[in-house]
């Protein structure tokens, strides 16, 4: 059974802390009883409490005295409450942290607009300098933890709640730039390009639906994607994004701009306000983030006019 | 508590290295004030005693990291890192210019500064994150905070407060620059901290207060050895806006100064 992304975070980094000694993880009140680093290394697992800022900082001044510290609390403490902390730290001291930011998008459901964030992309995407990872499924989760702890350079790694997903990718494969999950043999046909975790599941189920080639992108950061959009555009020329995000700061606009000789359209969250209850796909449904979503996208590129779209769906 | 640097033997000749040491940096913050750009002249000047003494203890090269958290006193640190031998340029000629790392709130580019600062609040954590990470690594050594009394109106503070408390960091030191002003006005008047000493020792803090000016003080004070310590330190330091420039001393309105060098060669001939 594949674990969500934050349980395969905490595992993976577990495991990898038993080699490296510099490994240090922080919470901010929001880990959980039982956090296995805490069970297995109590002596470098630090709950600060309910400080995001003051936790981002410390890991800074805990990465100039040599140590490695993966810090973690749901994204919109971390993106939006910690920014100027993560602008400072992983911008421009180039801190060797990793921010891990589950309840990203709207995976936090019923928990209301507070617990919500549509706009991380966006603000992490402007601080120079910091790798934005948006993993699917178990494999990728501890692939991305694995390459963060070596290459030692700042990382944002968003997941959703506790929800699992299986991997495109083999338990202990290293990451592809693009995961070339299906590619139809027709280039000029419409090419799907997922990103995160539920962007990826209505991917997978808009490519069985419709034949569309599906690119999918762990990796989000202006440098992994201006590489991503190289090798996108020796295959297709027209592509839909996915991504449970607004659609100002997110993927599909800056493909559009790394992509100006193709045809760019993202089925994103819109401008709504996540307000009401339901779960994590009524709430996306709400906001226009679903499958008919995705299939009308695809249509409109495809013939010019959208399929069928229910009341409250959308093609942004 | 038993101190643990050797430098300039007994209380006087350690005050009297560092009293010299503040007379020199005096002069050379009144000289960035009379630069194109002018500088934070009046907090500068209240903080540079705390400075050079913390800078004494941290040139001892036991692990001690001194953060200026209330980075507009950018002028201060420049001339107080220079009188310490930490920075051998003379900051002053090239402070606010083109090309050169002096800017009016410091980063990582000017030797002897690791952390930037000047967005309120957090160099307070960075000191808290240093302090850990030596304790982490069963290491000496002080994460020294240096913060304005208008700063602490920031929630950064009161949070690493909490953190530093709950961790018991022992080795993290908070000083408090209490010159009484802020960018509009008088603490006093804008958001003002009854019970200051008090405040500290309800997070669990030990306290202490000090003549901010006092170099025989400061140099003890920042000489204490805190390794066996469990509880993070708080020093307030109680010092007047503008200290040793007779012209400015004691007033709000030297918050940010900009002078000719006429003046400032007056202000420097009266420096005290």
């Amino acid at each position: 059974m594949t674990l969500s992304g934050r349980d395969a975070y905490r595992d993976e980094l577990t495991t990898l802390a038993a080699e490296d000694t510099a490994l240090v993880c922080l919470e901010a009140d929001l880990g959980g009883k039982n956090h296995p680093f805490q069970t297995a290394y109590p002596e470098r697992f630090f709950n600060l409490g309910i400080a995001e800022g003051a936790m981002v900082d410390m890991a800074a001044g805990l990465a100039a005295g040599g140590y490695k510290p993966f810090v973690s609390t749901f994204a919109p403490f971390a993106a939006l409450r910690a920014a100027e902390s993560l602008k400072l730290a992983l911008g421009y001291l180039n801190a060797g942290i990793t921010v891990v930011a589950p309840y990203a998008g709207v995976s936090g459901a019923w928990f209301g607009t507070t617990h919500h964030c549509l706009e991380d992309f966006a603000v992490l995407r402007s601080v120079p300098g910091v790798t934005i990872a948006a993993p699917y499924g178990e494999a990728e989760m501890r692939a991305v933890v694995r390459s963060a702890v070596r290459d030692g350079r700042p990382h944002y790694i968003r997941t959703g709640r506790n929800a699992a997903y299986e991997s495109l990718i083999p338990d202990g494969a290293e990451l592809p730039l693009v995961t070339w999950e299906f590619e139809a043999a027709d280039p000029e046909d419409v090419c799907l390009v997922s990103v995160g975790e539920e962007g990826t599941r209505l991917a997978l189920e808009a490519r069985s639906a419709t034949g569309a080639s599906h690119a999918h992108l762990v990796y989000v950061d202006h440098e992994h994607l201006a590489g991503a959009a190289a090798e996108l555009a020796a295959r297709h020329t027209r592509f839909v994004v996915v991504e449970e995000h607004r659609g100002q700061g997110g993927v599909a606009e800056a493909l559009a701009l790394l992509l100006p000789r193709c045809e760019v359209t993202g089925v994103n969250a819109g401008h709504d306000w996540p307000a009401e209850g339901g779960d994590h796909h009524e709430v996306m449904a709400r906001l226009g983030f679903d499958l008919p979503a995705v299939l009308s996208a695809v249509a409109l590129l495809r013939t010019g006019a959208p399929g069928p779209v229910p009341a409250g769906s959308g093609v942004r | 508590m038993t101190a643990v640097l050797d430098g300039p033997t007994g209380t006087e000749a350690l005050a009297a290295t560092l009293a010299e040491r503040a007379l020199q940096a005096r002069r050379l913050v009144v000289d960035m004030a009379a630069s194109e750009r002018g500088c934070h002249l009046g907090g500068s000047l209240s903080v540079l005693d705390i400075l050079i003494a913390a800078l004494h203890r941290a040139a001892a090269d036991d692990g001690t990291e001194v953060v200026l958290s209330k980075g507009h006193a950018a002028a201060g640190l420049y001339a107080a890192l220079h009188v310490s031998g930490m920075l051998p340029e003379n900051p002053a000629p090239l402070y606010g210019r083109a090309g050169q790392p002096y800017t009016g709130h410091p980063g990582p580019k000017v030797p002897g500064v690791r952390f930037p600062t000047g967005s309120l609040g957090h160099g307070v954590p960075y000191a808290a994150g240093w302090a850990l990470a030596r304790r982490l690594g069963g290491q000496r050594g002080l994460g020294i905070a240096v913060a304005g009394d208008g700063e602490l109106q920031e929630g950064l503070v009161w949070e690493t407060c909490q953190v530093a408390a709950a961790q018991e960091l022992g080795n993290f030191v908070l000083v408090v620059d209490r010159n009484g002003g802020q960018n509009d006005g008088l603490v006093a008047d804008i958001s003002p901290l009854p019970h200051l000493t008090e405040r500290f020792a309800a997070f669990g803090f030990e306290v202490a207060e000090v003549d901010g000016h006092d170099p025989a003080a400061l140099g003890e004070l920042f000489a204490t050895d805190r390794s066996a310590a469990r509880s993070p330190l708080a020093v307030v330091a109680h010092t007047v806006k503008g200290k040793g420039v007779p012209a400015v001393e004691g007033k709000a309105g030297s918050h940010y100064v900009t002078i000719d060098a006429t003046r400032a060669a007056k202000w420097k001939r009266a420096i005290r």
